[in-house]
């Protein structure tokens, strides 16, 4: 794919968009082109050196990284972004590791990744904030223009309303807020709720994270290892370590519990939790078991207010969740056109803005030779009158035909601008304004 | 006002359906805010009560002398026991449950329409009048309580077999559809404890020579009294939790209607005071 694609022009101006993501290129790869923020802003530094481009910004994700341009000259802009993501990954021409897209395409491309729809995991919230994140660092260089400003701001929209008008990002997606959301649906108020974690390891992280996430402090642990005990400690500063001997007390004192150990035996049997459920006198007692073999005794499951979930429940859930969100892609898509039409409207208008400024200037220039040649007609003290209702008479004539001219571009009708060009002579002023530049 | 008061049944109806559109949305999308007031309901019931006013005004007695007009006040007071309850929870995903149950009631008197007798002495009598709200108001809140009571058991029973269906994700966790249920079960006690007062009151000061033990509905009435209050006051001594109190409410209900339908059969009207 060394070649752009064959709708680039050599000299077209426009909208367009070289990137990696993961359907592209492989993770390595993705690695070696992913930029932090601060090399970020060099490379927009270093693509705005070049004159052939306009407008620059970068969005840089774990599983993506893209370039917008506003292109002078499409065909070369596009070389420098290859040349950028070559530079660290020299094997980037190879077929089918970037994708190029241009002006509408690319516009789409930026509102769906906002909306999630372009994301590994479908809906996920982060990119959102990345999107900002982008737009706001092209800002700060100056790379961004009118363009990519307003484009951005659109996709910025696209994204807040996917999650807000559909359901693209509910439901839980991960193991940790799967839990979060079974604990969801049984306590109120769960940022008050006490939650211990039996196991201190990676998933314990994850789960850990999630609630924390939340908004829940709460947090206690236990592990039979003090190394790792001590080192989730360091992770989670929060989280309070009990002895591995108080683990009854600790679950019957619990509101959830999510055990993640790898210990070959049940470390929850069910006398042990008959006699907590005992204890706790029938408040309710979510157990999640994420332990690899399980770390509960499948029978408890049976024991009344007690909610025995595994990993297969939790992936069971994961998966309904996916499967809803998948539902919710005609939606979301239905958004991002609504936006891009918008986007579309906006562009239009803006190609009317100087039609009409030159028609303004062409009756201004008319204005001022007709004053010029009667005004020894009038007194002195009438020539600032005159002045005044002669600009207040061109203003009135030209506000309606103006208003038009705008609305007329943003709904697409190009040839009522060649019409307002033949009608008020304005080619003559194009041409002469073009050979000037 | 005859032509106002004859389309206002059907004119409530509609008002009501479009209500429980409105909470089907809201329970089935799952993407509308869960927390908004029910302008809508709000709106439908305060005309269902402007309707109930001049109805009474218009025969001059509390207007539930008929069928239909019991049907209609019953669907009034489970608006009512609900718009209470989301008020006091903010949580506005169950509303669905008992909107269907209200347009029911609602379309219910519209069918079994049928002409006013003429005026009774007996549902002239305020105190009479409250006493009758009461106890529908009591009944309703017990109604409601069921609802909740079913609603809690099915997404306890989701939970617990980790099927992931209809309930699980639409509805307020366990802890507030039992808040709701208990809420409810509360409302209709008190309401129910006042209707047997005022009853009780209004018989003493008319010397009515009612028998009390061999009168079916005083007898229900206060059966149904003592089995709320006991499943009150053992969810507070044996600290039952949102299960049992479910299966009592449910269980509660269904002895309350099949009680209704028996004495139903075997009286004239509801009680053996001539009215």
């Amino acid at each position: 794919m060394s070649e752009p694609s064959p709708g680039l022009g050599s000299d077209e101006t426009g909208l367009l968009v070289v990137g990696v993501d993961f359907h592209s290129a492989e993770l390595e790869l993705r690695e070696q082109v992913a930029l932090s923020g601060h090399e970020a802003e060099s490379a927009l530094l270093e693509i705005m050196a070049h004159p052939e481009i306009a407008e620059a910004a970068l969005l840089s994700t774990c599983n993506r990284t893209e370039v917008y341009l506003s292109a002078r000259e499409r065909q070369k802009a596009f070389r420098v972004a290859l040349d950028l993501f070559a530079r660290n990954a020299p094997e980037i021409d190879e077929e089918g590791c970037f994708f190029v897209l241009h002006d509408r395409e690319a516009a789409r491309r930026l509102l769906s990744v906002a909306a999630g729809l372009e994301s590994m995991v479908l809906g996920e919230p982060e990119i959102l904030g990345q999107v900002r994140d982008a737009a706001a660092l092209a800002e700060k260089v100056g790379s961004s223009g009118p363009i990519l400003d307003r484009l951005f701001r659109q996709a910025a929209t696209a994204g807040k309303r996917s999650r807000r008008e559909t359901g693209i990002g509910e439901g839980a997606i991960s193991l940790g807020y799967a839990s979060v959301e079974l604990s969801r649906q049984i306590f109120d108020e769960l940022e008050s709720r006490s939650l211990l974690i039996v196991g201190a390891g990676e998933t314990a992280d994850l789960v850990a994270r999630a609630l924390h996430d939340r908004g829940n402090d709460r947090i206690r642990f236990v592990n039979r290892s003090d190394e790792r005990a001590e080192a989730f400690q360091e992770r989670f500063p929060i989280a309070e370590r009990v002895p591995w001997d108080d683990l009854v007390e600790a679950v019957t004192e619990s509101d959830t519990v999510v055990t993640t150990t790898s210990a070959p035996e049940p470390i929850l049997d069910l006398p042990t939790l008959k006699t907590v459920m005992r204890a706790r006198r029938a408040r309710p007692l979510l157990l999640v078991d994420l332990g690899v073999p399980r770390n509960v005794d499948g029978a408890a499951a049976g024991l009344e207010n007690l909610f025995l979930h595994d990993l297969d429940s939790l992936q069971s859930l994961v998966d309904r969740n996916l499967d809803r969100r998948r539902q919710e892609i005609p939606r979301v898509e239905g958004i991002v056109t609504e936006e891009l039409q918008r986007f579309d409207e906006w562009q239009r208008a803006r190609e009317a803005q100087p039609l009409v400024a030159r028609l303004h200037r062409r009756a201004e220039e008319i204005r001022r030779q007709e004053v010029a040649s009667v005004q020894d007609r009038f007194p002195s003290e009438l020539h600032e009158e005159l002045e005044i209702v002669t600009r207040a008479l061109v203003r009135k004539i030209l506000h309606h035909p103006s208003h038009q001219l705008r609305r007329g571009s943003r709904e697409g009708g190009r040839a009522r601008l060649d019409l307002a060009r033949q009608l008020f002579q304005l080619e003559e002023e194009e041409s002469a304004e073009e050979q000037e530049s | 006002m005859t032509t106002a008061l004859d389309l206002a049944p059907a004119v409530l109806l509609v008002g009501y359906l479009l209500v429980t559109f409105d909470y089907g949305l809201t329970f089935f999308s799952r993407t509308e805010p869960r927390v908004r007031p029910s302008v809508g309901l709000i709106s439908v019931w305060s005309l269902h009560l402007v309707y109930l006013v001049l109805l009474g005004q218009e025969h001059d007695q509390f207007p539930a002398t008929t069928v239909s007009q019991a049907l209609t006040l019953v669907g009034f007071t489970l608006a009512a026991v609900y718009l209470l309850l989301e008020w006091y929870n903010g949580d506005r995903s169950t509303g669905f449950w008992t909107m269907i149950q209200v347009s029911g009631f609602q379309a219910l008197a519209i069918v079994l329409r049928g002409p006013v007798p003429p005026r009774s002495t007996l549902f002239g009598e305020p105190l009479f009048g409250a006493h009758v709200f009461l106890a529908l108001l009591g009944y309703a809140a017990f109604a409601v309580a069921a609802s909740y009571g079913f609603l809690f058991l099915s997404l306890y029973s989701e939970l617990k077999g980790r099927r992931f269906a209809l309930f699980y994700g639409r509805l307020p966790p366990l802890e507030v559809l039992e808040r709701m249920m208990t809420a409810a079960l509360v409302v209709g006690f008190v309401a129910l404890t006042g209707s047997v007062l005022t009853g009780g009151f209004w018989m003493h000061r008319e010397e009515h020579q009612l028998v009390w033990n061999k009168d079916p509905m005083i007898l229900l009435t206060g059966f149904t009294w003592a089995l709320y209050g006991c499943a009150l006051v053992l969810r507070r001594a044996r600290q039952w939790r949102g299960r049992q109190t479910a299966i009592a409410s449910l269980a509660g209900l269904g002895i309350i209607v099949g009680s209704l339908l028996v004495v139903r059969l075997m009286l004239p009207g509801f009680h053996l005071v001539p009215g």
